[in-house]
């Protein structure tokens, strides 16, 4: 549905997106996870065909950027950074002139069933001005359902939100996956791109890495065990020296282990603290959260670039 | 071309909606139709002669609103497009580039030239009113020339003058105000009749024309380059 090649884009001197390679399939959300500035936006827009790229390609709907931009503009929904709604407009307005823009056919219809969809039916017909903005973020997305698109690109669609307004849109936004669509999600909220998405593409200009939350905590930190100690010591940690834990650390009471295979490293692992007098409350694995990720693929691009 | 009706009525459903620019488009005509009709009301007791004359310089005025109307409009009909967000989604439709030009020129142009008429018209029956006829050499070609066939050209020079300088500001009035340079061409008939350099005749008209029509062959080519997708998203300020 959504597939790039090394695609790159520079303003100027200024490289905003550099040799990003992703794929997002039918019936899955991906996040486009990544800081301010790292080419998220930049990302969107070429994949709308509003910008070209500078080089690299990409295919969206089937179709290369260059080769039909009027069929890719017509089977994608775009939900812009900011909402841009006329404000001056009512909500049933607003959809009216976009509806007839992409060339909806019933039209009058397809914007009922969004605006009850969205909760603003009763609204409908108050200008945009008066909306909160959750209001606004909905509506900007009933515009960009409205032609029924295959192709979704939300561009933070929670950024400013109240976190109430921020949590309706994002039970929306689950309830549009497993429609047929592909979505993609540019997102600097963690926790979003977790509870929302399938797949992660870590972004700051080029591509940092990418797969699954549990693939890219595996792919990073291996499993890790918490060994819950009744006596820590950190000569535990230093005399520990066996090949099965690959790192070692002790936080407070609990000491954190990174093993390969739980199964075969576990016991090891035990028997050696055992015998370095450690005397152990529990053992389980630990959680590693998106967050540790994030820090850890982030901070090492910040050493890098 | 559905999109292209779908911008007019948009852009027409905004303007009503905006002090400023209903002021200038309500106001306007009337104020000029008005000023125009007490000019003609002074000199009722005057001359055959004098009252064509009075009448000419009265004509002006219905020279200068096919100008002046559709400023207002199009100074907001981009500045506002900027100021509220909306440039990036309504480029994202399957709009094409001259779709978006074409709707965003005849959006202020059409009421602009449908205001002005019907204000020439107003001003004509008001005139009839007050003298019981119109004087004879007021109704000549030359003028009637000037009135029709050029003012679309001076309402599209406005409008092209207005997107080039909206797209360098984020301010209204900036724009406005910056944009009220295109009445220029409107007032060389009135220097050149008030300086009684020459009468208003069809080679006066032919020039003016030619002038116009060069400055809207040359406004048309720098506003239709600047309003390509990529420079209005990347360029446009
Ligand atoms: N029109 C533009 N002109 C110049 N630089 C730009 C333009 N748009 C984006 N950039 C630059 O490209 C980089 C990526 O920006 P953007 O795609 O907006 O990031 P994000 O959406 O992830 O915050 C930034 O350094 C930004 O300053
Ligand atoms: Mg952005």
């Amino acid at each position: 549905m959504i597939r790039t090649e090394g695609l790159t884009r520079r303003f100027g001197g200024v490289v905003a997106v550099e040799d990003l390679s992703f794929e997002v399939r039918t019936g899955e959300i991906v996040a486009l996870l990544g800081p301010n500035g790292a080419g998220k936006t930049t990302t969107v827009r070429m994949l709308s065909c509003l910008i070209a790229p500078t080089s690299g390609r990409a295919w969206v709907n089937g179709r290369e950027l260059h080769e039909d931009p009027s069929y890719i503009r017509a089977t994608v929904g775009v939900l812009t950074e900011t909402p841009g709604l006329y404000r001056r407009l009512s909500a049933w307005h607003n959809l009216r002139f976009f509806a007839d823009l992409y060339g909806v056919r019933g039209a009058e219809e397809k914007i009922e069933e969004y605006l009850r969809f969205f909760g603003l039916w009763e609204r409908r017909n108050d200008p945009v001005a008066t909306y909160s903005k959750g209001m606004r973020q909905k509506l900007a997305l009933a515009r960009a359902l409205l032609h029924e698109p295959k192709v979704l690109l939300l561009d933070e669609p929670t950024a400013g939100l109240d976190p109430e307004s921020a949590r309706s849109v994002r039970e929306f936004i689950s309830e549009l996956k497993g429609e047929g669509r592909a979505i993609l999600l540019c997102t600097h909220n963690l926790p979003e791109a977790e509870r929302l998405c399938d797949r992660i593409v870590l972004l700051r200009t080029r591509l940092i890495a990418q797969g699954t939350p549990e693939e890219l905590k595996r792919r990073l930190f291996g499993t890790r065990v918490v060994v819950e100690l009744a006596n820590p010591s950190p000569e535990l940690v230093s005399s520990l020296g066996i090949p099965e834990a690959r790192s070692a650390e002790l936080v407070g009471e609990k000491l954190y282990v990174e093993v390969t295979d739980p199964r075969r490293d576990n016991p090891v692992l035990v028997r050696r603290l055992v015998e370095l007098g450690a005397e152990i409350i529990a053992v389980r694995e630990a959680e590693t959260t998106l967050e540790d990720v994030y820090h850890e693929l982030m901070g090492g691009a910040d050493a890098q670039g | 071309m559905p999109r292209v009706k779908a911008i007019l009525l948009k852009e027409w459903a905004e303007a009503i909606r905006i002090k400023m620019v209903l002021f200038s488009v309500a106001f306007l005509p009337l104020f000029m139709t008005g000023f125009a009709t007490y000019l003609v009301w002074q000199g009722k007791a005057l001359p055959e002669e004098a009252r064509a004359a009075l009448l000419n310089t009265s004509l002006m005025y219905f020279f200068i609103l096919p100008v002046v109307i559709p400023l207002s409009i199009a100074a907001y009909s981009i500045v506002g497009e900027k100021e509220q967000g909306t440039l990036e989604p309504l480029l994202a439709t399957p709009i094409r580039d001259w779709e978006l030009f074409l709707g965003k020129a005849l959006g202020p142009v059409v009421p602009g030239l449908i205001l002005s008429w019907g204000a020439f018209g107003l001003f004509l029956l008001a005139a009839k009113v007050i003298l019981g006829a119109i004087p004879k050499g007021v109704l000549s070609l030359p003028w009637l020339l000037s009135i029709f066939a050029l003012a679309p050209f001076l309402a599209l020079f406005a409008v092209f003058v207005t997107m080039i300088v909206s797209s360098r500001t984020t301010d209204v009035r900036a724009a406005y105000q910056f944009s009220s340079l295109a009445v220029l061409p409107a007032l060389i008939p009135l220097l050149v009749y008030i300086g009684r350099l020459t009468a208003v005749n069809l080679t006066f008209v032919g020039i003016e024309a030619g002038i116009v029509v060069s400055l809207n062959v040359a406004t048309l080519y720098i506003a239709v380059k600047l309003f390509r997708r990529e420079e209005i998203l990347t360029r446009w300020k």
